[in-house]
């Protein structure tokens, strides 16, 4: 039995945003690579552009004591690389200082 | 098919005796703490206690354990938000991500035995075992006359549950289905491939296409690769079964079953540029989140790419 109409949520709202921007879907995506062996590369993609990404990086590279960078994309804007699977660190960091809420968070990978 | 009921006011009992995963426990409790009250029918005296059910219920688990081969989806789903991004150790494997209790049941066997457990209709056979006595329901309800007590959540939500059953027996009559699905396999190839083997039977079971799985995978894996000429899928990147698994059981929330009574009978549609997830058991249509791998960073080596370019 569907209860749809207890559903508030708007199906189409995706897609009248996404016209509007493609990127910003308001959601801060988490995501882990792999790259050769055994390393991996954690990235962070849709912080707002209203944080300075330099400042963040700074931080959690002394953090998470690991290497890491602001690369400019054309589409996704800055997005942040760090060495390693930083994805839980920087879950925690990112709400805990406050920059992003838990429910914006997306992470990916396995 | 239409017994997957997600609030179901016996749930709670069952949590505290099982250790397990029990993903419909775990639903009722996101969903609301407050369905989880006892209700009166539990107390009455009954020709099938429910201990006995929650023991057909482990002996089948363990049957399951052991055979190893077969997993639980549903169970799997229940474990995805508590999946640690971490590797753990693979004692842990054996014990719970062996099986993927789907809640539908390609292995008809099983069935007879497994019918009364965790199931919403519960109650309801129990109403019915007590022999059709109207009273006592009467009872249940009638004590809601006259009466100007104030009535909580958990007890208005009780009653309009329990009165949903009472009018369509059918919907909670449904015997439980489980799915079975097999682990995916995935083997190593040298040192910077995986095969996942089984990639074209995991599609087929799911009932989903290739491709669209296949997009998932890459795009949460964040990798390449492709299915070659054995139907099986060649990945970049090392992964194991574990990892596999857990991006399976993502992909099987989010595009499988139902969202709203997580009834796996579903199809996914393409509508203008929204994919549609269309239950075939209760009817309910939701639009589920496109596929994007978002941003990649470079990770191969620099001056080839340069030279590729140039
Ligand atoms: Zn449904």
């Amino acid at each position: 039995m569907s209860i749809q109409n207890l559903n508030t949520f708007d199906p189409f709202a995706d897609a009248i945003k996404s016209s509007e921007d493609d990127v910003q879907d308001g959601l801060v995506h988490v995501r882990i690579q792999q790259r050769n062996g055994r390393k991996t590369l954690t990235t962070v993609q849709g912080l707002s552009s209203e944080y300075d990404l330099k400042k963040i990086v700074r931080a959690c590279k002394k953090e998470f004591a690991c290497n890491g960078t602001v690369v400019e994309h054309p589409e996704y804007g800055e997005v942040l690389q760090l060495q390693g699977d930083q994805r839980e660190n920087i879950c925690q960091w990112l709400t805990k200082s406050g920059l992003v809420k838990p429910e914006q968070l997306k992470v990916h990978g396995f | 098919m239409d017994d997957d009921m997600i609030f179901d006011p016996s749930l709670k009992k069952k949590k505290k005796k099982k250790t397990g995963f029990d993903l419909e426990a775990a639903l009722a409790g996101e969903q609301g703490e407050s369905t989880s009250m006892e209700t009166p029918a539990d107390t009455g005296d009954v020709d099938a206690p429910e201990d006995d059910n929650l023991d057909l219920d482990n002996f089948g688990k363990k049957k399951k354990k052991k055979k190893k081969t077969f997993f639980n989806l549903g169970e799997l789903e229940n474990a995805l938000p508590e999946t640690p991004p971490t590797e753990e150790p693979e004692a842990q494997e054996d014990e719970v991500m062996d099986d993927l209790d789907l809640d539908i049941d390609f292995t008809k066997t099983k069935k007879k035995k497994r019918k009364k457990d965790k199931n919403v209709d519960e109650l309801v056979t129990e109403e019915d075992v007590r022999g059709e006595d109207q009273e006592n329901v009467e009872d249940e309800h009638g004590e809601w006359v006259g009466s100007d007590h104030d009535y909580s959540y958990d007890e208005l939500l009780e009653r309009v549950f329990d009165i949903m059953r009472e009018k369509n027996p059918s919907m909670v009559s449904g015997k439980k289905q489980k799915f079975i699905m097999r682990p995916p396999q995935v083997v190593r190839i040298g040192t910077k491939k995986t095969s996942f083997a089984n990639f074209t039977e995991i599609c087929k079971t799911l009932h989903r296409q290739a491709k669209h799985l296949l997009d998932f995978l890459l795009a949460e894996l964040g990798t390449s690769g492709s299915v070659d000429g054995n139907s099986q899928l060649i990945i970049k990147g090392r992964f194991q079964q574990k990892q596999i698994e857990n991006v399976l059981r993502r992909y099987i929330k989010e595009y499988v079953t139902c969202h709203t009574c997580r009834s796996p009978d579903t199809i996914l549609q393409k509508d203008t540029r929204l994919f549609f997830l269309q239950c075939e058991t209760c009817g309910s249509r939701c639009s589920v989140a496109s596929i994007k791998s978002g941003f990649q960073a470079v990770t191969g080596k620099r001056a080839a790419i340069r030279a590729k370019t140039a």
